[in-house]
This record gives C-alpha cells, sequence and structure tokens, in this order.
C-alpha cells in the first residue's frame, strides 16, 4: 500500500489515456462494424469473400481497440500488459487455431460436400442437393427464405 | 421484441406474474414457507441481540481479506448443503422410478418428481456444486490463507475483493430464488444447444442459469485478478519465488486458469443471451447457427475450469501433508513445475468432453494423448505426497485423514479419466453414469482437501481448534458414504445405465439404486455429524484455544501471527529467510522472538459500496430474466453511476499508531501465556537476531 497508488489518476494507465486516443478507438472500431454490417447486409460480396473482409475488419478493429482503449503496448513501464499479451498470443492461437481444426474434420465427415461447395457459390442451386441441407452450419439460401 | 415470447409480458413486470409462485408445488410450497420462517427467526434474533450495527460495521462492509474469505466459505457451505439435497432428491427419484411399476405421487408416473422438474434439479446441483460451492469455498481459502503465507496485511485490492464477494452472493441469491419463482434451466449444468433456445425452452429457466453463471463468471474473475497482483506484488521482504509456500503456488496457476478462461464462458454465455434475447443464430439448427460450437465454447472454459478448482485443492493437500509428517514437503521444485505444467495442459484437452461429436481419428488422438499428458504431472504430484509421508512421523488426525482420502479418491478418478481419454472407451461409456462417477470422485477429492484445510486452518483463523472426535466420527461416516454411492455408481456405469434418468428401465439395476439410496443415509449422517462437530466445538472453545503454531509442526508463514490473525496480520512484516520460514526459525531458536518496536501501519477503510454494487448486481440479473427492461435499465445505470463515483473518491486508508499496535499485540501476548503449551517470547532489537533477520528493518526510514 505505497502513498502513490491511493490516487488512481497518477496511475500510467490513466497517464497515458487521452480523449483523443478514445474518440479515434472508438471512431475506428465504430466505422469498421458499419462497414461489415453494410456488407453482410448488402450480399454485395460472395461469402468466401465476405468472411475474408469481414475477417480484416475485425482484425483492424482489435488491434485498434487494443492500442487506443486498452493502450496496451510494449514499453518498459507497461511490463505486465507485455506479460499479459505473451500468454494470450498463444492461447488465443491455441483456441482459435484447434477449433478451426477439429470443426473442418468434422465437416469433412458429416457434411455433404456438395452442398458446401454451393454454400460458397450462390449460382448452384441448394435444391440439386440430397438430404443433409439442415445440417449445423449448413445455411445460406435454403434457410435465408424463411 | 426481437424473439416471441410465449406467455405474457408487461412493460411493468415483464414476464413476471403470479402464477409463476409455485404455491401449489407439493415440494415447493411448505419449503417456501420454511424459508420464510426460518428468515424471520434469523432477522427477528439479529434485532433481539441488537447485532445489525456489529453485522454492517464488521462484516458486511469489510474489506479485510479473513472475513471476507470466511464468508466466501460460509457461502460456500450453504450452497454445499444445498447441492447436497439436490444429490439427496436425484438418488431418491431414481431408487423409486424403477421399471413400470414403480409407483408414482405429486403428479408423476413414477417416483416423485415429475421429469421437468427432476431436470431442474440435477441442472442445479451440478452449476452449484461445481461453480457456487467447490468455487466460493477454494476462493474463500485463498482469501484467508494467501496473503498471510505472502506475509502482507491485505489483499491488492481490497475494495475490489469485497466487490467479488458480494457479486459472487449475488449469483447464489439468483439461482436460490430461482426456486420459488419461475423455475430452473432443465437441460444439465452446462446445457446443450439448440434445446436451450427460445423455441425449445420457453421459461426463464435458462435465463436463470444464463446470469447466475455470468455472475459467478465476474466475481472469479475479480477475485482471480487481485490473488495474482497479491502474490506477485505484495510479498513479504525476503520471499523470493523460490521460497513463496506451495499453497500459494497453486493460488496463482489456479487463477492465471481462471483470469485467462472465465473470458470464454462469458463470451459463449453472451452469445446464448444474443440468441435468446435477440434472436440472433448462434447455436441453433439452421440460418447459419453451429450446434457443436455452443459445446466446443463451453468446454473451452470447462475443462480449465475443472483444474482451476483442482489445483488449490492440491495445494491444500500439500500443506497438511508436510505439517503432520514433520518434513518439509518432498520436491518442492517439482510440485511447482507441475501445477504450471497442469495449468498449460489444461488448455489442450478439451475436445475430451465432446470425443463422440466425430471429429475423426486425428483429432480425437491429439486430444487423447493431450489428455493422457495431464497424467503425468498429476503423477509426479502423488508421488512426491506420498515420499513426504514416507518415513515421516505421522500424525493421524482427523485433517491428515482427509488428506489421505483426497490422495486415494485422486487415484481413482485420475485412473478413470485415463480410461475416458481414450475414444475407444469413451464411446461406450460417454454420458453413462460412469462419467458421473468420475467426476464426482475428482471433486470429491477437492471436497476432501477442503473439509481438511477446514479442520487444518480453522484455529488459525479462529483461534481454537475443532473437536477431533466429531471431526473423524464425520471422516468415516462421509468416506462411507462416497464408497456406497459411487462404487455402484461405476458398476452401473460399466452395464450402460446413462446419465440424468428420471426413470429407470432395467429392474435388474435396482439393487446398486439401493445401495447407493444407502449410502446418501450415511452421507446424511455425516452432514449431521458436521454440525454437530461445529456446536460441541464452539462450546468447548475455551479449552481448545491455540497459540500462534495451533499445530506444533507447522511449517509456513501463516503460523507465526497470533491465532485469531489480527486484522492487521502482521504488526510488523516478518523477513524471510527460508522457504519453511516458521519450520526453520523454530528450528534455528527464533520463534519466539518478537519485535521491540512497533512503526504506524496503513489500512484500507470500510467501504458499502461493495455490497450495494452486488445488490444491484442482484437486481439486474433478475430484472434481465425476467425481462424486466426498465429495472435493467435503472440497475445498470446506478452500478456504473457508483462505480465512476467510487473510482473518483478512491479510498485513502487510515493509520494504525504503533502506540496502539503496540498495546493490541502485547494483549495478543498476553493471552498466547496464558495457554498451556505456548513459551514465551522476548523481544529483539533491531530486527535481527544472531546472525538472521527476524523482521523487517524497522531502523529504515520506509515506511509501508
Ligand atoms: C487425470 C486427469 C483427468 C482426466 C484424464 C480426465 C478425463 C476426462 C474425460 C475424458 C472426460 C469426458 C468424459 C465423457 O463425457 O465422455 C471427463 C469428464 C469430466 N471430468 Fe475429468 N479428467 C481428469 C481430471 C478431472 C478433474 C481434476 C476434474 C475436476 C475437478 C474433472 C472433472 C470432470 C468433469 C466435471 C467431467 C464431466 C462433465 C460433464 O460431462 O458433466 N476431471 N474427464
Ligand atoms: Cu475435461
Amino acid at each position: 500500500m505505497s502513498h502513490g497508488a491511493a490516487d488512481p489518476t497518477m496511475h500510467p494507465e490513466v497517464q497515458l489515456s487521452t480523449s483523443k486516443g478514445y474518440f479515434l478507438g472508438f471512431a475506428i472500431s465504430a466505422f469498421l462494424m458499419l462497414v461489415a454490417t453494410f456488407l453482410v447486409t448488402s450480399h454485395s460480396v460472395p461469402p468466401f469473400g465476405l468472411l475474408m473482409v469481414i475477417s480484416v475488419c475485425a482484425g483492424i478493429a482489435v488491434i485498434a481497440q487494443i492500442y487506443f482503449l486498452l493502450h496496451i503496448d510494449i514499453s518498459e513501464h507497461n511490463i505486465w500488459n507485455t506479460v499479459a499479451l505473451v500468454l494470450f498470443i498463444p492461447l488465443f492461437l491455441i483456441t482459435i487455431g484447434l477449433t478451426w481444426w477439429m470443426f473442418s474434420q468434422l465437416y469433412l465427415r458429416t457434411m455433404d460436400m456438395s452442398v458446401m461447395s454451393s454454400a460458397m457459390q450462390p449460382a448452384v442451386h441448394a435444391s440439386a442437393t440430397p438430404g443433409m441441407a439442415a445440417m449445423p452450419g449448413m445455411n445460406a439460401h435454403t434457410d435465408s427464405g424463411n | 421484441m426481437l424473439v416471441d415470447l410465449p406467455g405474457g409480458w408487461s412493460p411493468l413486470l415483464g414476464r413476471l406474474a403470479w402464477s409463476q409462485i409455485p404455491y401449489a408445488n407439493p415440494i415447493l410450497a411448505p419449503l417456501f414457507v420454511a424459508v420464510v420462517i426460518g428468515a424471520i427467526i434469523v432477522l427477528g434474533l439479529i434485532t433481539y441481540y441488537g447485532k445489525w450495527t456489529y453485522l454492517w460495521k464488521e462484516w458486511l462492509t469489510t474489506v479485510d481479506h479473513k472475513k471476507l474469505g470466511v464468508m466466501y466459505i460460509i457461502i460456500g457451505l450453504v450452497m454445499l448443503f444445498r447441492g447436497f439435497i439436490d444429490g439427496l432428491m436425484i438418488r431418491t427419484q431414481q431408487v423409486w422410478a424403477v421399471g413400470p411399476h414403480s409407483s408414482g405421487v405429486f403428479g408423476s408416473l413414477h417416483g416423485y418428481l415429475t421429469p421437468f422438474h427432476f431436470g431442474q434439479v440435477y441442472s442445479a446441483h451440478g452449476l452449484i456444486m461445481i461453480l457456487l460451492a467447490a468455487t466460493p469455498l477454494l476462493v474463500g481459502f485463498m482469501n484467508i490463507i494467501v496473503p498471510i503465507q505472502i506475509g502482507a496485511r491485505d489483499m491488492a485490492y481490497p475494495y475490489l475483493n469485497a466487490l467479488g464477494l458480494w457479486i459472487t452472493a449475488a449469483a447464489a441469491a439468483l439461482i436460490m430464488i430461482s426456486l420459488f419463482v419461475g423455475d430452473f434451466a432443465h437441460n444439465g449444468w452446462f446445457e446443450y444447444a439448440p434445446i436451450f433456445e427460445m423455441q425449445y425452452s420457453p421459461g426463464v429457466g435458462v435465463d436463470y442459469w444464463i446470469w447466475t453463471l455470468q455472475l459467478v463468471a465476474l466475481g472469479t474473475t475479480l477475485g482471480g485478478i487481485n490473488i495474482l497482483a497479491t502474490v506477485i506484488k505484495m510479498r513479504a521482504p525476503g520471499m523470493t519465488w523460490g521460497k513463496l509456500p506451495i499453497f500459494v503456488w497453486a493460488s496463482l496457476s489456479a487463477n492465471v486458469i481462471a483470469l485467462t478462461s472465465f473470458p470464454a464462458l462469458q463470451v459463449a454465455l453472451g452469445l446464448v443471451a444474443a440468441d435468446r434475447y435477440l434472436g440472433a443464430h448462434f447455436f441453433t439448427a439452421g440460418m447459419g447457427g453451429n450446434l457443436m460450437l455452443y459445446t466446443n465454447l463451453f468446454w473451452i472454459w470447462g475443462h480449465p475450469e475443472v483444474y482451476f478448482v483442482i489445483l488449490p485443492a492440491f495445494g491444500m493437500m500439500s500443506e497438511i501433508f508436510p505439517t503432520f509428517s514433520e518434513k518439509p514437503l518432498f520436491g518442492y521444485i517439482t510440485m511447482v513445475l507441475a501445477s504450471m505444467a497442469i495449468a498449460g495442459v489444461s488448455w489442450l484437452v478439451w475436445l475430451h468432453h465432446f470425443f463422440t461429436m466425430g471429429a475423426g481419428p486425428y483429432v480425437n488422438t491429439a486430444f487423447s494423448v493431450a489428455t493422457m499428458l495431464v497424467g503425468i504431472p498429476t503423477g509426479v504430484k502423488v508421488f512426491n505426497w506420498a515420499f513426504t509421508m514416507y518415513r515421516g512421523r505421522l500424525t493421524f488426525n482427523a485433517a491428515m485423514l482427509w488428506a489421505i482420502g483426497a490422495l486415494f479418491l485422486l487415484l481413482i478418478g485420475g485412473m478413470t479419466g485415463m480410461m475416458l481419454a481414450i475414444p475407444a472407451i469413451n464411446y461406450m461409456v460417454h454420458n453413462s453414469v460412469f462419467v458421473v462417477a468420475h467426476f464426482h470422485s475428482m471433486l470429491l477429492v477437492i471436497v476432501y482437501a477442503i473439509f481438511g484445510s477446514v479442520l487444518y486452518w480453522f484455529p488459525k483463523v479462529f483461534g481454537f481448534k475443532l473437536d477431533e472426535f466429531w471431526a473423524k466420527t464425520m471422516f468415516w461416516l462421509f468416506s462411507a458414504g462416497t464408497a456406497l454411492v459411487f462404487v455402484p455408481m461405476y458398476m452401473l456405469g460399466f452395464m450402460g445405465m446413462t446419465r440424468r434418468l428420471e426413470y429407470v428401465f432395467n429392474t435388474g439395476w435396482q439393487s446398486y439404486l439401493d445401495v447407493m439410496e444407502f449410502g446418501i443415509v450415511v452421507y446424511t449422517l455425516s452432514v449431521l455429524a458436521f454440525f454437530i462437530l461445529l456446536y460441541v466445538s464452539v462450546r468447548d472453545h475455551a479449552k481448545n484455544r491455540v497459540g500462534a503454531d495451533a499445530w506444533g509442526t507447522s511449517r509456513s508463514l501463516e503460523w507465526m501471527t497470533h491465532s485469531p490473525v489480527p486484522f492487521y496480520n502482521f504488526a510488523v512484516l516478518p523477513h524471510i529467510n527460508e522457504r519453511d520460514e516458521v519450520a526453520w526459525r523454530r528450528q534455528h531458536g527464533i520463534d519466539n522472538v518478537r519485535p521491540e518496536h512497533y512503526d504506524d501501519i496503513h489500512m484500507p477503510n470500510n467501504t458499502g459500496v461493495a455490497i450495494i454494487l452486488g445488490g444491484l448486481t442482484f437486481v439486474l440479473g433478475f430484472a434481465l430474466t425476467w425481462r424486466i427492461w426498465w429495472l435493467c435499465i435503472v440497475s445498470l445505470l446506478a452500478i456504473i453511476v457508483l462505480m465512476i463515483i467510487r473510482s473518483f473518491r478512491g479510498d485513502p486508508g487510515y493509520i494504525v499508531t504503533g502506540a496502539e499496535l503496540q498495546r493490541m499485540e502485547e494483549e495478543a501476548y498476553r493471552r498466547e501465556a496464558q495457554i498451556a503449551d505456548s513459551h514465551h517470547s522476548h523481544p529483539v532489537s533491531g530486527g535481527v537476531v544472531g546472525n538472521a533477520m527476524a523482521y523487517q528493518r524497522n531502523d529504515s526510514s520506509k515506511r509501508l
């Protein structure tokens, strides 16, 4: 319980923050969210492209928020942020990576591949595919009508 | 409204209506009356004895980590009792409703619980036992013991600590109120997609489940942050990482898990809430949703969580064995590494909860091998404990018995876990009561370690020992109950009995179920023994008073300060020379020193903000459950405003002067001198005895 700690405004995280930074962080994330919403609602990009664009938007938003809102950088006096980041990155890779792997393996075994590819290319008609159109993860136009 | 709400909705009361109160239910209505009468009696007694101010000043507004820890443990024990009653109900239904000719009462075709009610009972049982009994009990012990073991005066963030407690209390209150207002989830403690979607579970049960879990997750995360910061920043002078008591290491590894995994649960719950409240389709069948993604997200948290609860229990065992073997812990370094390894590997195994999803041989093999890897550090621990006891001077008191019991259960649970980790076996027994028996063995390790710790640390916190006879009676009854319930359960699992049956179709299983019912009766006797234990111990407390070192063979720092621990923990912070500081001091003959001079110390003030915020989160959870939007907005705004006000006001703390400290310390020493077997202490000058440093150097001008 040292003395400086009693005044929260003296903490380095607080000292680092500026209103400009917060507004910028907010504006960037809001803008990216609007772009993503527009792309999804307008169906102007094919599904796979949409996935890519949204992923990129999300990535930029995450970085903007980490930097502007959370002030996570790798400087000396924020050493614990760096520790947290070092812990976070492998966990992120594990959770996302292994999830991706297990579900791609699952789809290989449970999905009708012709439906899968039709989901990627709206031009092919879903009605041409047998049976499994209602499987989890399958969607696209078979359901979007109702 | 974004989703269709079956039943009515009004702007004022949301989905709440009189019809939601189960006053016609033959089980709940009498219970409700009993609870109300009990509450009136308790409140009346508090008023009669004029204890409200005491309660408010000393407990409800406290930021003292020991009192908060005690309250965590009380919540945990109360919820353990509630969970136990649920267990009793499950067992009774299953022993009753066997075969087509079994009778039925209370509107149930077989047994006494309708399927819907039975589903609520087992769902609440699981959720309560893991998150509202085991977790608060462990967090409570970490709260009490960690700061004393590292020689700190409080947690790094005393106010946050209180906040964590009251949010946990709000979660407990929310799940309790679901008994009497509306209903609880009926699809299992971890739920399944898509049955928790609005179409299939239109009641408020799943909503209660969402917000209860969300609150526990929040409270536990806050507690975890606090313990991590405390261990990293608040260690006494001389306490390097290599000298950290083993329970502190265990708490550290556990809370790293908590901090990193609870957010995954909160995201999963947030997405479930989006489905149920906003009509989203994250986990629906079709419309782009994916059912298994829910299971995946849940267990990304769920498996690390099971290690979050077992690691502190391992830490407790690691404290109890050396004390009653009169030897240092065998393999300290490997013990630390094993805890860290378990924490790390716990992140890589979650798919073993859904091998049967069918992700194929590569994925299943990889996760199977990863799961079995956990056995290596766990095995290291088991051998370390065995070698700690090997050729030790063993004392088989009640605390030691519980720890040894935990060791045996760990072997059983670990071995069956290894079996379950083999996909070929898992496909046979998944979702059978074999799995249920496995994780009960594991969770009972925790319960055993907790009861061992209650006996072990009780004298530290309250200044007197618990009664050995009743503690041992309770232990043997409890262990008999464990054997009687879970041995037949393993057998039924092999015979293919699936879990969560409200009607048992196979009359051939009747005799096994009878044995289990008998087991739960024995368990009930052990609960009774526990109450007697508390009564007898409190009655005879004057006879069982202890000095600082309650067991005479203790090793770590918490045994250096007085029992009961004064609110400031250490009048002068000790200087740490060795890993087992108290044992080292005893060996070097400096266990009876006391400081010659006392400096002023700085302590945090009490605050009522934490309990008010806890109350508001409860209101928020309740309002969200019943979709009373105006109340959600009001309580959320109140929470935010209160937090901002408190942040700006801060807490300057207050000073306990050296003179005051001296007075309190002398009184404590006088009290200790009256206890027969404690020796006299003498002051040392400059904090130095011989060439060893006993206290933080008080000649320096540095204040704490
Ligand atoms: C040696 C280490 C362990 C191994 C190898 C292991 C393995 C497993 C496996 C493979 C399952 C999935 C069974 C199925 O559903 O088919 C499982 C379930 C479970 N285990 Fe363990 N386990 C271990 C330790 C623990 C510990 C330490 C705990 C808790 C303290 C625990 C609690 C649970 C729970 C709660 C479940 C089932 C949850 C549910 O389905 O409701 N396990 N375990
Ligand atoms: Cu697991």
